[in-house]
This record gives structure tokens, sequence and C-alpha cells, in this order.
């Protein structure tokens, strides 16, 4: 039976900062080659499903072009495939973006009128995780559930940042609550739900006019069904699974991949992680280079040090550089006798020679955003070009696009230059 | 213009790397084949329709080739077609060489309706662009052209070489000579005008150059040479095929892949960054996507998958996609074909280099076959072959330089 899903990917990702400025959240770099959303789209293929539309909304520019027509993911078919459902005029009475994620499904109704599915599957492209979708749909059928929510255990301490369930000893969901401050539950919804066609388009049609609703499935649409007694279930899922919501937890959960036993087997040939890569030839390791315990893409050359890092493709380490604890994006140059020590560096940047990047202490949280940066780790914006000699603290974060003129010497700790704004 | 790329070479001379692949499929350069390096050249040329003529081996180069996605052959008319020899009511014919398997295709060339055909041969490592080559037939009015390239005079006797006149006019070609007063060697590329060619593939010839090309010549017909200067290497042997590899690692090669304007392009696997571990020691290296090295590594190239452990060492070496190299074993001066594992201590590469008339075919090289296993402590020689999933039950831990182990079917202890 062929099956359909949606992957929201239209959220602002406000909490990983430069990163998501000027792309959505799924399509942040991630794992030194791939984007977060290449997760879920490969959950999909390799768990059969071949028929999906990803809901975009906040700067989907880079979205697009890493989806593309769907080639990597074999999304390029003559019947289904993968579809880009950016918000339209016309689609329901009013004109409105999505205001929340039962409302974009709401708005995007009209592509399940001709699809005969019994089932759909609402998926979130932010988390990185290897899932069998499978195991959810047959889960559904034989609970005979309306509606069937991915749930994950948590931490006791980050239960506020997720949607809480308690559920019976049958998987039943008995209480959902949003963000709660204190729960005896530590289940938490992954952001997976998988309907019964006919009950969602009921329910989206009732929670578009249910007033004060702001059409959200976990804020309203799921605690108002648990609460009237509709046939909703848990399933449990007990593997490796990360929301990388933040700059601290998006960092940690790139260098975890650097473990001897990382928490997921990208190189697994059997549940491959698909991604669009360009032709880039084999890493270039130079004479003089030493690197160890890192990620390293093709396309990159080495010619300095690279000590616990993730280079992405087409990163250059000149002569007597060092990079280390660090995430480095594509085509990134650092020059000769720098050091990258503790940063996150987006795409295209270029690291002047001998410049310092995490200089100091890490006492002091940025000035623009202290509660995005304030544990040492420090941000350069995409395509910054950062001129020679100079020294930047730690926590400092420098805009994309800075340049030359923007610097006004040394970068104190918890810094900010900011560059050029955006044309929008 | 039409592409037809000689392909169906079963290459002697590269044993055990060939036994089961066309020299065209042999992997080049971390993650490459051979034959990617002429399908870009046809893909950045803008040369679209392309025959690819097989006949040795041609499955690897089948799945390699499929439809022609990562050169953009994969359009609506034309992209790549797959000539493969095929038996008629009347005969059931080899390829008897290559004019005679243009031949054999020439109904379905023809059709195409190209005024020239472009024949190169898929064996050689090179970035050219043929629509030079295509303007310097077309101003001289040739009726073929061949490029050419200046190689030493040492190098003379590998070579088919051509001698010419001061308006690059072909005077005199010569195969192969041990002694010549040549200095450019034909790099096997040929711009041919469809009309002239159809004509004399009637005659049933067998080789381009002997059946074709010399008679052109000796009835007076406008031959000439497109002069090439960049890089060119024909992989056929083992010594230029090592050397081509390894020129990928020398401090200012002269074959650079990084060249985002002429991208050498391939059928990619989907495999994570490279993952260096807590003691790995790489330098002077090629390491591709989906490797994972722990030990120390040294002027070599590894393909995808290749595994280095802990404590282990490979010097100046060539490792093909998912072969294994254990703790603490040595690989030295070696090509190691795919899923080939050298268990713990083991050594490949031990010793001297053999120093026999009738092992300098291998340049002091030891070749393992796809499949094989060094097993545990095992020391195996220089210039030693060891042959397809080759058993080492019941002989010495020790392989002397310059023997061979024969090599065995996959399934072979199955049936």
């Amino acid at each position: 039976m062929s099956r359909y899903a949606f992957i929201l990917a239209g959220g602002l990702g406000s909490r990983l900062c430069l990163l998501s400025e000027r792309r959505a959240k799924p399509a942040v770099p991630f794992g030194g080659k791939y984007r977060i959303i290449d997760f879920t789209l490969s959950n999909c293929v390799n768990s059969g499903i071949y028929d999906v539309g990803v809901l975009t909304q906040y700067r989907p520019t880079s979205l697009n072009q890493h989806i593309g027509t769907g080639r990597p993911w074999d999304l390029d078919r003559t019947r289904g495939g993968v579809h880009l459902l950016q918000p339209s005029l016309g689609t329901v009475q009013r004109d409105y973006w999505y205001q929340g994620t039962a409302d974009a499904i709401y708005q995007n109704l009209i592509h399940l009128r001709r699809r005969r599915n019994d089932q759909v599957l609402v998926l979130s492209g932010d988390h990185v995780y290897k899932m069998d979708y499978n195991v959810l749909f047959a889960f559904h059928k034989a609970s005979g559930a309306a509606v069937t929510v991915a749930v994950t255990e948590v931490p006791a301490e980050s239960i506020s940042s997720f949607g809480i369930l308690e559920t019976d000893r049958t998987g039943r969901v008995t209480g959902f609550q949003e963000k709660p401050k204190r729960s005896d539950s530590r289940l938490a919804s992954m952001g997976i739900y998988l309907f019964d066609r006919d009950a969602l388009v009921r329910w989206l049609a009732e929670d578009a006019v249910t007033p004060g609703s702001e059409h959200d499935f976990g804020k309203d649409l799921l605690p108002r069904l648990v609460a009237r007694g509709e046939h909703v279930y848990a399933h449990r899922f007990g593997d490796y699974w990360q929301d990388v919501g933040t700059l601290d937890s998006y960092y940690q959960t790139n260098l975890d991949f650097l473990a001897p036993r990382p928490p997921l087997d990208l190189a697994d040939p059997d549940w491959v992680i698909h991604t669009q890569s360009a032709d880039r030839p084999p890493v270039r390791f130079e004479r003089g280079s030493r690197a160890a315990r890192s990620f390293l893409a093709n396309g990159c050359r080495i010619a300095g040090t690279v000590e616990h890092s993730m280079l992405f493709p087409g990163v250059t380490v000149e002569p007597g550089a060092v990079v280390r604890d660090s995430i480095v994006m594509h085509d990134t140059v650092i020059g000769r006798g720098a050091v990258v020590d503790h940063a996150i560096v987006d795409k295209e940047v270029r690291v002047g020679d001998g410049v310092v990047l995490g200089h100091g202490d890490a006492g002091t949280p940025n000035r623009a955003c202290p509660e995005h940066l304030s544990s040492g780790l420090l941000v350069v914006g995409k395509g910054a070009r950062l001129p020679k000699d100079i020294r930047v603290g730690r926590n400092a974060r420098i805009g994309a696009f800075t340049s030359e003129p923007d610097f006004a010497g040394d970068v104190p700790a918890g810094g900010v230059v900011d560059g050029p704004q955006s044309m929008h | 213009m039409v592409g037809l790329v000689l392909a169906g070479g079963g290459g002697e001379a590269l044993s055990v790397l060939t036994a089961e692949r066309a020299v065209s499929a042999v992997p080049f350069g971390g993650k490459y084949r051979v034959i990617d390096f002429v399908l870009s050249n046809c893909c950045h040329s803008e040369v679209t329709e392309i025959g690819v003529l097989t006949q040795h081996a041609p499955a690897s180069l089948h799945d390699h080739i499929g439809a022609g996605r990562p050169w953009g052959f994969d359009h609506r008319s034309g992209g790549v077609e797959m000539l493969q020899p095929y038996v008629t009511r009347s005969d059931a014919e080899w390829y008897q060489g290559t004019a005679h398997a243009i031949a054999r295709n020439w109904d379905r060339i023809e059709a195409l309706g190209a005024a020239r055909v472009l024949v190169v041969s898929g064996d050689q490592v090179y970035r050219m662009d043929y629509r030079r080559m295509l303007m310097v037939h077309e101003r001289r009015g040739a009726t073929v052209t061949l490029a050419v390239t200046r190689v030493l005079p040492q190098e003379s006797r590998r070579f088919g070489m051509v001698q010419f006149d001061r308006d690059g006019r072909v005077t005199k070609l010569e195969e192969k000579p041990r002694r010549t007063e040549a200095t450019h060697a034909s790099m096997g590329v040929y711009v041919f005008e469809t009309a002239a060619l159809g004509e004399l593939l009637r005659d049933r010839p067998a080789d381009l150059v002997v059946d074709v090309i010399e008679p052109l010549l000796e009835a007076g017909e406008p031959v000439h040479v497109h002069e090439f200067t960049g890089y060119w290497e024909d992989v056929g042997t083992v010594a230029s095929y090592y050397r081509a590899n390894l020129e990928l690692v020398a401090p200012a090669p002269r074959l650079e892949l990084l060249n985002p304007r002429w991208p050498v392009l391939t059928r990619d696997e989907e495999r994570p960054p490279v993952h260096v571990g807590e003691d790995a020691d790489v330098e002077e290296s090629v390491v591709a996507n989906g490797c994972r090295v722990c030990g120390q590594v040294r002027r070599s190239v590894l393909f995808p998958g290749a595994v280095v452990e802990r404590g282990a060492v490979v010097t100046d070496s060539i490792l093909y996609p998912d072969t294994h190299i254990h703790a603490g074993a040595r690989v030295d001066h070696a090509i190691l074909d795919k899923h080939a594992r050298v268990c713990a201590g083991a050594v490949v590469g031990w010793g001297e280099p053999p120093r026999e008339p009738a092992h300098a075919w291998l340049d002091g090289l030891t070749l393992i076959g796809k499949d094989a296993e060094i097993p545990e402590g095992a020391r195996v020689g220089r210039g030693v072959v060891v042959g397809i999933h080759a058993s080492f039950a019941g002989l010495p831990r020790e392989i002397a330089a310059g023997s061979s182990l024969p090599s065995r079917v996959w399934y072979e202890g199955m049936v």
C-alpha cells in the first residue's frame, strides 16, 4: 500500500542563533556532510515511503536547493516523490501564513483529496534519528488507534521543553501536557504523528474554527483529543533521538559522532542517510598534516592540525593552522597559523592568517544573545571574512558576510560584530 | 559530434585487478573509475551522445555507468548506450579489434546523423576539451585528427608514435617502435569524418590504426594532429597505473582532482565523512568518505570504506573500497582490491622486491585480489600476486617474493 507523509519544515529555529538566521532549521548542516532534514527524508525512503510533502515557510531557499527534485533520496518520481509545499494564497478562505503545525497541514489538505491512503504520517524535519516507520504503522493498526504519537523517554529535568504524555498499560494516552513544569511522566512526544486520514481531516476542520486555538498539534489538537477520550495511543521509541534545539545541543550532538562508538551508525549499509553531495574529490592530507578524533568530508584539504572537530566538504586548513573542538562548514578556509578553538564556523568563511578564534576566558556571555551564547562557544556566520591576525574572544558572535571594515581590531569575549543587513 | 568510448580491453597487464573487470572500470584516485575521466571530458565538452563499446567483463562497467546520470547523459534523446558484442542470424563474432567493434555497431552510430565521430580510449587519465580538438579538425579540413602528446624517448615502445610536419599534418605512424625520431605518441583520441570512416569500415578492418588510419595516410588523405600538453597517462600497466594514482599525493601534483571548473564526475556512494580516530596519523594521502583511520597512513590512496585500525601502518599503497587493515598489520607498496582483509599483525609487501626480469611487470608491487584474506601473522613478500578469494590453507606463513596464489570462485566450498 502506498503511504504519504507530511514533513513539517517551516520552523524558525531561533535558538540556533546565526546558524538558522538565513536558513530553515531542517536545512542546517549536520554530521559533517548532511542537513538535519536528511535523517527524516532518509527514514521515509528507507521505510518504503516514496510520497512526501515538505511544508516550508521560514526562509525556504536553502531547503529548496537541498531537496531539489529529490534525487538523492530516489524521490524524483513519475508518481509521488517529494513536493515542497510553501504557503500560498487561495487555498483556504483566508490568506494566512501557516499559524501552527496543525494549520500547516490543514492548509494542505487538498493534497490528500486524491490520495487513497488510510493513514497519514506527520513528521518533523528537525530531528536526528533513525526510525523504521513501518513499526509505527503496525502498532497503529494493532492498537486500533485513531492517532498514534511516537514518544521517547527524556530526562526529568528537560520535560519542560517537550509535550509530555501519560499513558495506561495498553499505550493509550490518558494525559497530554505541552511543556509542563512538572509531571510524573517522562514520555515526550517526538513530533511524529500517525493519523487515520478521515479522523485527521475531521479534526483539522474542527480545529480551524475553534476559537482561541493556536492551531498547533502539541498545544491544542492533541490535548483536546486526549481530554475528550479519542483513541490516542503512544508508541515508545527506544533508540537514539535528538532534537537539536539550541546552539549548545547542536554543538554537542555533532561532536558526539566523533566518539569511538557514535550514537548513530552513519555507515550502516541497510539504513543509508542520503544527502545531496556535490562531486568533490577525496580528502587530501598534505605533508605535515595532523588529524585525530575528527570527521573530514570529501573535498577537504588538510595541511595543518585538526583535533576533535567536524569538517564539512571543501574545508581547507592551511599549514600551521589548528582547528580544535570545532565545527567548520562547507568551503571555509582556515588561513596559515590561525587557531580555531571551540567554535562553529558557517559556510564559505575566510579565517585570515594568524587569526585566533576562541581567545581568553569563557565567563562573559554574549552581549546580544546571552541566552544562546554563554558556554564558551563562539559562532561565525556564513561568508564572513576575518581580517588577519585578529583575536576573537569566546562567546562572540561574528555576523554573516562581515568583512574587514566591520572589524575594529580584536573582538572581546561576548562581543558582537554585525555585518551588512540582508536584503530581506 | 557523437562519442565512442573503447572500453572492451581486458588488460592482461593488470593481472588480478582486471580478472573481473574491464581496464576502464578499474578504481582510480580514491573514488573514481578510470573511465570517469573520458566520460567527464565528454560531458564538459558537450558530447552528450555516447556509445561505450564493451567486451571483457563488462558487468562492473554497466553497473557504474547505468543510465549515465552522474555525467548528465540520462536525457530524453541520445544519452549513453552500452554496445556489447552480439549474435546475428548469419554470424556470432566477438570484437576482433577496435575498428571491428565500431564496424559491428556502425548502423546504430550512423543513424545518429552526426557529421563527426569522436573515438576515445576509456583506459586513460587526462582532462581535455574535445571541442578544441574539433575546431582544429574543422579548420584544417582533416579527414581524421589524432590527439598527440610528448612522451619520453624510452617510453616509445609502449605507444603508437606519430611524426608530423610543421602544419600538423601526419607524415609517419609507427606502432610501438623500440627506437624512433618521433617525439609524440598518439593518445588514442581521434576525430573522424563520419562518412569517410563509414567507407573504410566496409572492408572489415580489425584495428583502427593499422587498418583504417594507416591506409588513409597512404592514400594521401589529410590526417592531422592536435597537440595536447596537459597531464595524460595510459594506465594499462601496473607501473603506470600505480604512478598515476601516486601522482595525486605528490607535493605538487600534476593531476589535480580539485577543479571546480572541470570536476571529474562519478557514480558516488553515500558514505559518511572520513573518520580519523584517536591515534590516527595521516600525511600525504588521499582518503575518501566512508574510510575509518586509526593507524598510520603515508603516500597512499584510500577508497570509500577502507579501514585502517590502530597500530596498522599503510605506506605507498592503494586500498580499494571496503578493504580492512587490522590492528598492527603492515601494508607497503601494495594494491589491495575490494573487500581484501589483512588480519592482525600480518605483513603485505615484506622484504625486498624480486629482481628477476620475469617480475619486472609488477614494478616491485604486491597485488591482493578481491575478497582475499591475509591470515593473522602471515608475511606476504613484495612482487606477490594473491588471487581473488585466494586460500592460504596449507601454505607457509611466509609467501616468498615473486610467487603467486591462484584465484578461487567466490562460491567455492558452498557447492
